[in-house]
């Protein structure tokens, strides 16, 4: 038994919207039904159920179970997992885990989230203490910190992390479920003169928080067999650190968790950067896919600008890129937002790519970031490696 | 297209910190205009921001707290641009990460430097803001 004797047998996606019209339950429910229509299977099937957080449950201490609830879903395992942007990749993990143990055999993996419609979230961290006194405003403050600094140990080149931005926004056009306002192109000029947020960080480095929900079901390999699933993906190699660094006082920001999980990843898949056939980073702010690109191995530590320069990125270049066009150019579903990524690895391994279908195949790479520390870079970093059931 | 001018922000109306039971002492150091920091006796080294245990050993009968210098170099900094309430209208402004030479980061405002002399490894000082309570924000001006 491990990881992947467990398989993702469905997804479904929903529109991503700058303001959903609906209760996030709602969206919730059009998840579920969509991975009934897709499956075949009754919803008494369903018997775990890991949601990723969600802005609009945080006010809720009780979100997976008041979830279940609102779906009347009878479960042997209910949870939600907390670790920001890495939840819906950890869920999967997590779903297999569960599976794995023999505590339930099919697993909804449920990412919805309204946070614009409605955020009820209260953080308690160090930012009440120790950054809102200063005019810090989060994510993007926290990334130009970073991106300063990494400017100074190494150079960066605006126009390869450009190349990155139209490259997804690109994917974004051919995306019809991407928000509708990010579906028109963008050249590097646009990404070079978009204004400055917290320099060196652009209006279009940046995410635009929406709302929307994905998800999927994910089971044994055994039961997929058996009920004759003809696509299914498996999940071969996971890695997760939370903290990197953490006995450390002061943190090379442009060093990441996504090295030590990235090295778990591959060695469990036996892969290697080289041979990553599409990749689906996590992506709030364009440095990051960069700084991924550096901790995987994809080129060394402060190179990937030249590696970026080198390399097309587009569904059919050598290395596809968030082929969804990523949350930069799809839209962030708030904390769900990670599932977007997820579910376009998912859905090119299941061949359903359309106008934006990858040749290769053989795999797809997924990460996760969740999470902004103080003076350091993301909390949680997660890789997950994918596979078609063969 | 950069700003010629970097705004301070000691206009900007602030409350006084929260502090948590175990970062009261930092607090306390402020209102005597001292900067005072975790050090935990067996590593030998500092820690910031200040948390219930030690970053080192995941003891918190290994902590104590110590006076620093309060001087250091600009590690990293950022331009503000677009902030909320309070702070929307006062952009820009810089958020820095100060290197202290006792070994740990802290992030602050800055008063009396522009965008012509900040650099990262710029020496800095501290420079005390007072807060309604009577305890005070550290922030760093470039130690000339």
């Amino acid at each position: 038994m491990a990881l992947h004797d467990a398989a993702i047998v469905a997804y479904a996606e929903t529109k991503i919207v700058e303001k959903s019209e609906v209760d996030v339950w709602e969206l919730s429910a059009q998840i579920l039904e969509e991975l009934l229509d897709k499956t075949g299977m009754e919803k008494g099937e369903i018997d775990g159920l890991i949601l990723s957080s969600s802005q609009t449950g945080a006010g809720n201490n009780f979100w997976s179970q008041t979830t279940a609830d609102q779906l009347a879903l009878e479960v042997d395992f209910c949870q939600m997992v907390d670790i920001g942007g890495c939840s819906p990749a950890g869920a999967v993990a997590r779903a297999a885990a569960a599976i794995d143990a023999g505590l339930c055999t099919t697993v909804l993996c449920l990412y919805s989230d309204t946070q614009v419609r409605e955020n009820n979230n209260r953080p308690r961290s160090f930012t009440q203490e120790w950054t809102m006194p200063l005019g810090y405003l989060g994510p993007p403050a926290a990334f130009g910190l970073l991106s300063k600094r990494y400017e100074h140990q190494f150079g960066l080149d605006p126009r390869a992390l450009g190349k990155l931005a139209v490259a997804q926004r690109d994917h974004a056009v051919l995306n019809p479920l991407a928000c509708e306002k990010l579906r028109k192109p963008i050249t590097v000029d646009d990404y070079v003169n978009s204004r400055m947020i917290n320099d060196p960080i652009r209006l279009l480095d940046s995410v635009m928080v929406c709302d929307g929900a994905s998800g999927l079901i994910v089971t044994s390999r055994k039961n997929a067999e058996k009920k004759g699933f003809t696509k299914a993906v498996v999940p071969v190699g996971y890695g997760e650190r939370t903290i990197y660094r953490a006995s450390e006082a002061i943190v090379d920001p442009t060093l990441t968790g996504h090295k030590a999980a990235g090295e778990k990843a591959f060695k469990q898949a036996g892969m290697a950067p080289k041979d990553v056939a599409s990749f689906h980073p996590y992506d709030d702010f364009i440095i990051a896919i960069m700084m991924q690109l550096e901790m995987l191995g994809f080129c060394k530590h402060g190179q990937g600008c030249d590696f970026i320069h080198a390399t097309d990125f587009h569904f059919t270049g050598n290395l596809p890129l968030n082929t969804g066009g990523g949350q930069i150019s799809a839209g962030q579903v708030g904390l769900a937002g990670g599932g977007t990524n997820v579910v376009e690895a998912v859905r090119q391994l299941f061949g359903e790519g359309d106008k934006r279908q990858v040749k290769n195949t053989s795999n797809a790479l997924v990460t996760g970031i969740g999470g902004i520390p103080y003076g350091r870079n993301w909390a949680t970093s997660v890789v997950m490696i994918l596979t078609p059931n063969a | 297209m950069a700003e010629a001018q970097i705004n301070e922000t000691l206009h900007i109306p602030r409350q006084p910190s929260a502090p948590r039971t175990f970062s009261q002492p930092y607090w306390d150091g402020t209102r005597e205009k001292k900067i005072m920091l975790q050090y935990d006796k067996k590593a030998g080294r500092y820690q910031f921001f200040p948390r219930a245990t030690s970053i080192y050993s995941g003891r918190r009968s290994d902590i104590e707290w110590r006076e620093a210098s309060g001087k250091g170099e600009v590690f990293t900094y950022t331009i503000a641009r677009r902030c909320r309430e309070p702070f929307r209208g006062h952009e820009p402004f810089f958020i820095v990460l100060v290197t202290l030479d006792e070994g740990v980061n802290v992030m602050a405002n800055t008063v009396n430097v522009g965008l012509d002399e900040m650099k990262i490894g710029l020496r800095m000082k501290p420079y005390w803001h007072p807060l309604p309570d009577g305890t005070n924000l550290l922030m760093f001006e470039p130690d000339r």
